[in-house]
């Protein structure tokens, strides 16, 4: 019995022992990650704020670009096709409601966007010689917000195949009726 | 012979206030501030709605601005008509090309705020 818990005890003190060995370590190799790159930031600085102003234009004209086709998506394919089923007193439940996901995923898609955008320019605004530390927050937060809007361009598309799938679903039903 | 003593401009009865000296200059403004105030909420109402951000005149989109796509259009199906297993398959064939052009590019994908990408430039302009 007391053989049982000396073994307990001193596996338990070699864990304690290895963990307050090992920890420091690691604590310690993250500090010294975490100081390279800031130095790193410090020295690159107008290289890093070149790219940055340069993504900043490029995503500018990529969210007016893809937005346009979008948004004509839901206005002059999906709208239409709706109202023409509608017109016709035809059950055009299942398309509305693809397509008001879809208007509702194109609206996350715009605010996402904004915020990505205003966490961008924060970034860009921050003197990155000066404050390293404060800089490269703000790029990490702008880098998950940027992923975010990635996201929502994925959720976009996945709707407009949704959307094939329903107006597919209605012509199968649409047939099955008029036979 | 009597002389007419009557003045030839009639004076006031009362005398003037402030208001009625000033009037002209109060009126101009009065007009600023109006105008300063307008600036402010439309200048609010730019940034909030996210128009600014699409605005690809502003400063520091020069660069980008000649560049917006005018080729990418999507086609307009007719909302009014009959419906018939053959307009059904018409629209569908329609909506397959234009949703290949929304699809056509997978925007945002990347990381070009990695840091081991951002940061790892070399120093230029220094």
């Amino acid at each position: 019995m007391n053989t049982a818990y000396a073994r307990i005890f001193g596996v338990a003190l070699a864990a304690v022992l290895f963990v307050t060995a090992v920890t420091p370590q690691v604590s310690a190799q993250s500090a010294e990650i975490e100081v390279s790159r800031l130095q790193s930031i410090s020295e690159n600085c107008v290289s890093i704020k070149n790219t940055l102003n340069q993504l900043h234009a490029s995503d500018a004209l990529l969210r007016v670009n893809r937005g346009q086709v979008y948004e004509s998506m839901a206005s002059r394919m999906m709208d239409k096709f709706n109202t023409r089923l509608s017109s016709n007193s035809l059950d055009a439940k299942a398309t509305v409601s693809v397509t008001t996901g879809y208007r509702t995923a194109l609206d996350t898609f715009r605010k996402d966007y904004q915020a990505y955008e205003r966490q961008l320019s924060v970034a860009i605004k921050i003197d990155c010689r000066e404050n390293p530390g404060l800089f490269a927050v703000a790029i990490d937060d702008a880098r998950s917000k940027r992923k975010v809007v990635h996201e929502d361009v994925q959720k976009l598309h996945q709707y407009i195949d949704d959307y094939r799938s329903a107006v597919g679903d209605f012509l199968i039903n649409f047939e099955r009726v008029g036979q | 012979m009597d002389t007419d003593q009557t003045p030839i401009i009639p004076q006031p009865e009362h005398e003037e206030t402030f208001w009625d000296r000033h009037r002209f200059t109060l009126l101009l403004i009065f007009t600023v501030i109006i105008a300063i105030v307008l600036t402010c909420v439309s200048m609010v109402m730019y940034t909030a709605s996210g128009a600014a951000q699409l605005d690809l005149s502003r400063p520091g989109y020069q660069s980008v601005s000649d560049k917006v796509d005018r080729e990418t259009k999507i086609d307009e199906y007719d909302a009014f008509g009959p419906v018939t297993t053959g307009t059904i398959k018409e629209f569908r064939e329609l909506y397959d090309e234009q949703a290949a052009k929304a699809k056509a590019v997978d925007a945002f994908n990347g990381d070009p705020l990695n840091p081991e990408i951002l940061e790892a430039s070399p120093t230029t302009g220094e």
